[in-house]
This record gives C-alpha cells, structure tokens and sequence, in this order.
C-alpha cells in the first residue's frame, strides 16, 4: 500500500547530474527495488562525475532547479580510475567559488552513491529535498533569467512598465 | 531661443519632469564609474566628468529584445516588442562629443533599413547637453571638427557660467518644447560670463588628406606596425558614442525564448568568421585596418562626414595603450610625404 | 633613489641587451614597451631590427603582460626564431604558467627581467606619478620583485618594499564577512556594467583557447549576450577556468573598461586552492596545476 502523499506548498525542482556507473545503477536500484523517494528529482546521466562540468551546475540554477545534486562512485571505485578524483577536485574548489559571489551553499550536494547503494540515494534525494523545500525557491538566478540589460538597470517604473509590455 | 538657469532650477527642472514621469536619463555613478543611466533624483546627476559609456545606449542598447517566442505542442507563438512602450526620455548632461555622435547615429538607423527600435527611441528623447570645461590628453574633439560648445545633435544646450548656474540655448524644436513647457524656471539672460572651455592639446587633423591615403592605402604594410599589437577585444567600439555593429542572437530553448540584438565590434576575431570556417580579416591588423577605414574612409564615403567625434575614451581604455589619434597623426604624416 | 632614477636606469640597460640580442642574431624579435602619444604613456612593440632597440622605454606606465603575445592566440607575432620578451616578475609567472602548460619552449624564449618597484593601477592618466596611491594594488602585494631566472636582469639596487596595505586581502575579508544574499548584490552590481568586449579574456596570458567555450553557440553554454545571466556565468567561467593557473597579473582587472573588480575573483580562487591542495601557481614550471591532478587523500567532506 502507498502512503497517501503528503501535500506541499512548494515543490523544488532538483537536478541531479550522476554518472551512469555508480549513481545512476543506484537510483535504478532504488526504482526497481520500489523505494519511495521525492520525485522532485530529474537526473542526467554522465559517462562520469569527471565529464560534470561547473558551467552545467549554473545553466542548472539558470533554468530553475532550486537544487542541484551531483553524485558518482567512491574514490576507488571510477570506472575511469580517476575521474571522481579529478571531480572532487573540481568542486572543491567551485563551491568556494559560487560561495564567494553569495550562492548558499545548502542548495548543492555532492555524494558517492555506488550501484548498489539504493538505500543511500534514497537518503541523499531525499534530504536535500526536504532541505531545498524549507529554503523555499531558488529566486537568484531566475531573477537574473529575467532581468534585462535594456538601457542601464530597470529602475524607474515607467522602464518597468515598458519592459512588461514586451 | 537663449534663456539663463540657475543650478536650483536646473534640479528643480529634473525635478518636475521625473515627477511627470519622464524618464530622465544623466551621468550617475553605478559600482564606482560613471555611466548615463535613470535618475530616480536629480541630486545623482554627475557633471564634472566624462561618463564612462557614451550616451549611444540610450537609443541603442547594450542589448535588447527584438521578439520573444514560445512553442505550446505544433502552436508557435511570436510577440514582438511595441516600440509604442518605449518611455518619453530626456537626457541630461550629456557632453558634446556624444550629443555630436547622435546624428552619425541616425544616419545609419535611418539610412536604407529604417531602424524601429533606435528610431523610436530617438523620437521620444529630447537631449540637453552640457557645453564642456575640462580636457586630458586624450581628447581631440577639436581635431575631427567639432568643439566643446558643439551644439550638433543636442536640442538644448547648457554652458556653464562663471557666476554658477548655465545659459540654455535651444537648438531644435523639442529643445524649445522643453524651454517653453517648463517657462518659469528659465530667465532672461542677462551680462554673463561662460567659464572657460576645455581645450582639447590636439587641435586639428586634415581629414580629407587622412581620407585620401586612406583611399589609396587598403594594403599597406603600415597596418602591421599600427596594429600588432591588438589584443582583439570589443573595448574601443563598446565605449565608443559612434560605433554602431551589433549582433542579433536567438536565446532560449526550443520551447521558448528571445530573440535579442546587443552590441558587436569589428576588433573580434569571430566578427567576420564565416560559418565556412573561412575568416577574411583573419589577421588582427586587418580587423584594425577595418576599424580605422570605417570610420574615416566608408562612413565618409557614404554619408559625408566622419565617425568619430574625439571624444578619446578608446584612447585611455585601450588594454595595449592604441591611441587613434596618434595613428591618425602618422596617417596624416604618411599622407604629406 | 626615485622610481624614475631606477627605471630610467632600467630602461638603458634594457636598450643595450635588447640591441646586442637583435644584432648577434640570438633573438629574431623583443616584445618590449615603447612611447606612445600620450604624455607618459606607454604601449607594447614587437621589435626585429637592432637599430629599432632604442625605441624601448620602461617605466611605471608599462602594466602590459607582454606574456600574451607569446601565445598561440595571438598569431601576430614571428613564429620563428627566439624572442625575447621584456618581463616583470609578475609577468614571468605567466610565463613559467605557459612552459608548464606546453604553450612556450624555454629555448625559445630570451627573458629580459625588469626589477620593479610597481606599475600604475590604472593608465587612463599615464602622467601621474607612481605612489602609494596610484600603485596598482597587485604591486602593493607583490613580493619579488626581481625576477628569477631570467636570461638577463639589469644590475639596479632596488629600495626596501614600502609596507602598504593589502587591498586584495582587505576586499575579500570584508566579502566574506558578508551574508550570502550581500555578496550576490554585490556581484550582481558590478557584473551588471559588464558589456561582454572580452578586454579580460583577450589581454590574459591563459586564455589561448583556439576558441573560447563562450563564444561557442552549439551547444550554448553560457548567453553570449551582456545581460545578467549571461555576464554571471561568463565571469565565473572565467574564474574557475583560470583557478590554479592565474599567477596574479591582474591584466583582466586593469584593462577592464567598466572596472570590475576581476582579480578579486582570481585572488579568492588562487587562496582557496593554495589552502585546500597546498599548491600556488607561477614559481616552478610544472606539468599540471592543481586542478588537473589529485590526490587519492584529497579533503571530501563535503561530499556526502
């Protein structure tokens, strides 16, 4: 029997890049295992965590994820041998970049869920999820979707006005 | 028509046309520089220098839409931008070497395709430009013809006076639009005494001769020497009043998007990249070459005057220091020999 | 000694070298500084005769990193023959950068150092007089000043470095001491004046991509028009792709016309990493920056 869903007022969209390896066999576990976990979450399957490049994280936020998850095998465990390894590297350090221009670092998670962890991807969607809901939508990024270069910045109301017009 | 205003009025001006909901565009300072942008009081009005953008973008912006677009299943919905909503606009402050730029402008905008987005803009816009007091080395607006009291495409002008406070002169009709609608605060002129203009140091070019060998001089080995040195970004044509190219880019997904046009330069590598993959100005002298023939060879040609108003902000922003006036001044040197 | 004392000297010596390297045939062009127009100004010049040497200067207007002809994206230059190429010590960390990324033969590479007591911040005045307040602030942090391992150094003794204020680590002390929601307007203000003319990506010695990422359209990674996502993303792709390869020239911030603090970017990117793998870019030519290798013991605590 289902739990009768739970209603909520805000439903975030997640994103989760993985890779095709480890994750991706993990939430398909979970699937064909029948664990429930928020369907919130979108995937996008990579050959390997070292193929996930930060641009996509921010074309994630530009087009309204209010979350982004970015999962692949255990240090060890990349069928690349060291594809993650280049990848933890990498996200080290962009965290601290999306930190320093005032990105809450909250709405990203990394994590290593291996093809038999379907357990653990239920667990990680699930928290970040639940995380995301409580911070409510990611406004940044789609407000700057929206703003427009027209003419300097949009700060009269007549500029407002013509611009909503458009 | 010549009328006095005292800088109470002036802000009093601004003042009344902002509560009337004119948008009223002046140099304000944004993140440290100065650029033309809306006032929301008139006290952010900055005159005493040179805005760091020229005035251009107030009718032909950074970037802009052109159409948006939006697919629901096989239904393609298009909407076009009303150029009907652009807002009545008064631009103050604006100095002459980028009031004088406007007209260069409109003859482009307005030559075989008539430009709706730039010209609409234009209709709505009256221009108060402020005569100028204060030069650096890298102005020479003096040297491409015009003059610090230039009052070419401004309708009214404002010079400074000794005393405080400006004489307005009109020199179109929506400048005597503006005299008239806003009568009380203007007076009578009375003795008095402009403060002395600025004085650009190079004070002419002989710009037919320039024309002339540039006529005759396309190839030339001296375009090597001029121009190795550029590094190829948009710099000089971005933050010039006269450069117009622009791109035009769809943006979006396939279910929905814009269609938007923002500026372009000559100086890019990829702006006359071929989608062959063949490149005609693969070499940067000769996009240098292209930006120097443009603007005193093919304007000229085809509208009679030059594109260029000295007003020397690609001169002190260049990253490698090119400096147009000194390349005019050894075209000029070349041309006596 | 003043400032125009030592680079008056410096500018002799580099006269001299550069003509004997010209005339004995060791280098077959001098990228240097010569006069331009402007009073005090300065511009770069690619030089290939040994009469022409006399044209170099150098002095506090010579911020250029000449680095940048040298690569493979500039295509103006001679490619045959070695080239010598005046350089601050600032500057030669690009370089060593480019050698250690197979972009440059040090054979084929005559470096002539320049000991500097600082440059100008910002050149839209050359005239001004080089002091504590003009210096540019990369300067203020700099602390060798003479070039190492260059091929000819001229002999000038050089006075005590002024102690003056770290303005990098000042402005990023007071952003991270910033909310989230602080920074994010902070940046989105000074990213708002960006006009995409790419001054940044073309005067930086490590942006030699044939083609840019940005400049590509299929697919579209990031909105080549200058409107707020697009200038967002551009900057942090710029920053994370110069993250353990930028040494600190601090060309993209001095040449950027609406003056947005680029460096500070670079900056935090170059501190983060030297904190979280312990390597600094622009010392040793080596063979991979921080980002391009690993370590099997690499801190993850952030990764679930």
């Amino acid at each position: 029997m289902h739990h009768a869903k739970p209603k909520h007022e805000f439903e975030p969209k997640i994103i989760a890049f993985v890779c095709t390896w480890c994750t991706y066999a993990g939430a398909d576990l979970a699937g064909t295992s029948r664990m429930q976990y928020p369907a919130n979450v979108r995937l996008v399957k990579f050959p390997c965590t070292g193929r996930i490049d930060p641009v996509f994280i921010l074309k994630a936020f530009q087009q309204g994820a209010d979350g982004v998850l970015v999962s692949g095998c255990h240090p060890g465990d990349c069928h690349y041998m060291a594809g993650n390894f280049h990848a933890r590297r990498r996200f080290a350090a962009f965290r601290k970049l999306l930190e320093f221009i005032g990105v809450d670092l909250q709405r990203l998670q990394f994590s290593w869920v291996s093809a038999a962890e379907a357990g653990k991807w239920v667990e990680v969607v699930t928290e970040l999820t639940e995380r995301v809901r409580a911070m409510g939508p990611m406004r940044e990024f789609k407000d700057l979707a929206l703003e427009e270069q027209w003419s300097g910045s949009l700060t009269t109301p007549e500029l407002q006005e013509a611009y909503e017009a458009i | 028509m010549r009328k006095q205003l005292s800088s109470e009025h002036l802000t009093a001006l601004l003042q009344a046309l902002i509560a009337a909901g004119t948008r009223v565009v002046g140099p304000r300072r944004v993140a440290g520089i100065l650029l033309y942008e809306p006032l929301i009081t008139p006290d952010e009005l900055v005159l005493d220098e040179l805005p760091r953008r020229s005035v251009k973008e107030a009718f032909f912006p950074v970037c802009e839409d052109l159409l948006a677009y939006e697919k629901q299943g096989q239904q393609l919905t298009l909407q076009d931008v009303d150029p009907a909503s652009f807002p009545q606009t008064v631009l103050v402050g604006v100095r002459p070497c980028d009031a004088a730029a406007i007209p260069v402008l409109d003859a482009v905008f307005s030559w075989d395709y008539k430009d709706q987005f730039f010209l609409e803009r234009r209709a709505r816009t009256t221009i108060i430009s402020l005569a100028c007091t204060s030069a650096d080395d890298a102005c020479f607006c003096t040297a491409v013809g015009l003059a610090p009291d230039e009052p070419r495409g401004a309708d009214l002008m404002l010079t400074p006076l000794e005393d405080g406070g400006y004489l307005a002169e009109s020199h179109s009709e929506k400048g005597e639009a503006l005299l008239e609608a806003h009568a009380g605060l203007f007076s009578e002129p009375g003795a008095v005494q402009p403060l002395p203009l600025a004085q650009p140091q190079t004070l002419s070019f002989d710009l037919k001769k320039i024309k002339a060998w540039l006529d005759e001089h396309f190839e030339d080995e001296s375009w090597d020497g001029i121009a190795t040195r550029c590094v190829g970004c948009g710099s000089c044509a971005f933050v010039c009043p006269a450069c117009h190219c622009f791109d035009i880019v769809d943006e979006g997904s396939e279910k929905s998007g814009k269609r938007r046009k923002f500026w372009d330069a000559c100086g890019f590598w990829k702006f006359t990249h071929h989608a062959s993959g063949h490149n005609p100005r693969d070499f940067q002298p000769k996009r240098y070459r292209n930006r120097i023939m443009h603007k005193f060879k093919y304007y000229d040609d085809k509208f009679g005057q030059t594109l260029c108003t000295g007003c020397g902000r690609c001169v002190r922003l260049c990253p490698v220091g090119i400096d147009i006036a000194g390349v005019l001044e050894e075209i000029e040197k070349k041309a006596n020999e | 000694m003043t400032t125009e004392i030592i680079y008056s000297a410096v500018g002799e010596a580099i006269r001299t070298e550069a003509e004997r390297v010209l005339a004995d045939g060791t280098v077959a062009a001098v990228v240097g500084y010569t006069m331009a127009r402007r009073k005090g100004s300065a511009q770069p010049v690619v030089l290939t005769k040994p009469e022409e040497a006399n044209q170099l200067i150098f002095s506090a207007a010579c911020v250029n990193n000449l680095a940048v002809y040298l690569t493979k994206a500039k295509k103006e230059l001679p490619r045959e023959g070695r080239i010598g190429i005046v350089v601050k010590s600032c500057d030669l960390k690009a370089l060593v950068g480019l050698l250690g990324e197979s972009q440059l033969k040090r054979d084929s590479l005559y470096i002539i150092g320049v000991p500097c007591v600082g440059v100008l911040g910002s050149t839209l005045q050359p005239s001004v007089e080089l002091n504590a307040e003009t210096v540019a602030d990369k300067c203020r942090e700099c602390d060798d000043r003479m070039p190492q391992g260059a091929d000819f150094v001229p002999t000038v003794a050089l006075p005590a470095s002024p102690a003056l204020e770290k303005k990098y680590a000042v402005e990023i002390a007071r952003l991270e001491a910033m909310t989230p929601a602080e920074r994010w307007s902070y940046w989105q203000e000074q990213f708002s004046k960006c006009i995409k003319c790419y001054a940044c990506r073309q005067v930086c010695p490590f942006c030699f991509c044939e083609q840019c990422l940005c400049d590509r359209n299929k697919p579209q990674m990031v909105e080549g028009t200058p409107r707020p996502a697009g200038n967002l993303a551009w900057h942090l792709v710029r920053a994370m792709h110069l993250a353990g390869r930028c040494a600190g020239c601090a060309e993209c911030e001095r040449v950027c016309p609406m003056d947005i603090p680029l460096n500070l970017l670079n900056r935090k990117m170059s501190r983060e990493l030297k904190e979280l793998f312990h390597s600094e870019a622009g010392f040793e030519v080596r063979e991979k920056g921080p980002l391009a290798e690993y370590n099997e013991q690499d801190d993850q605590s952030f990764i679930k």
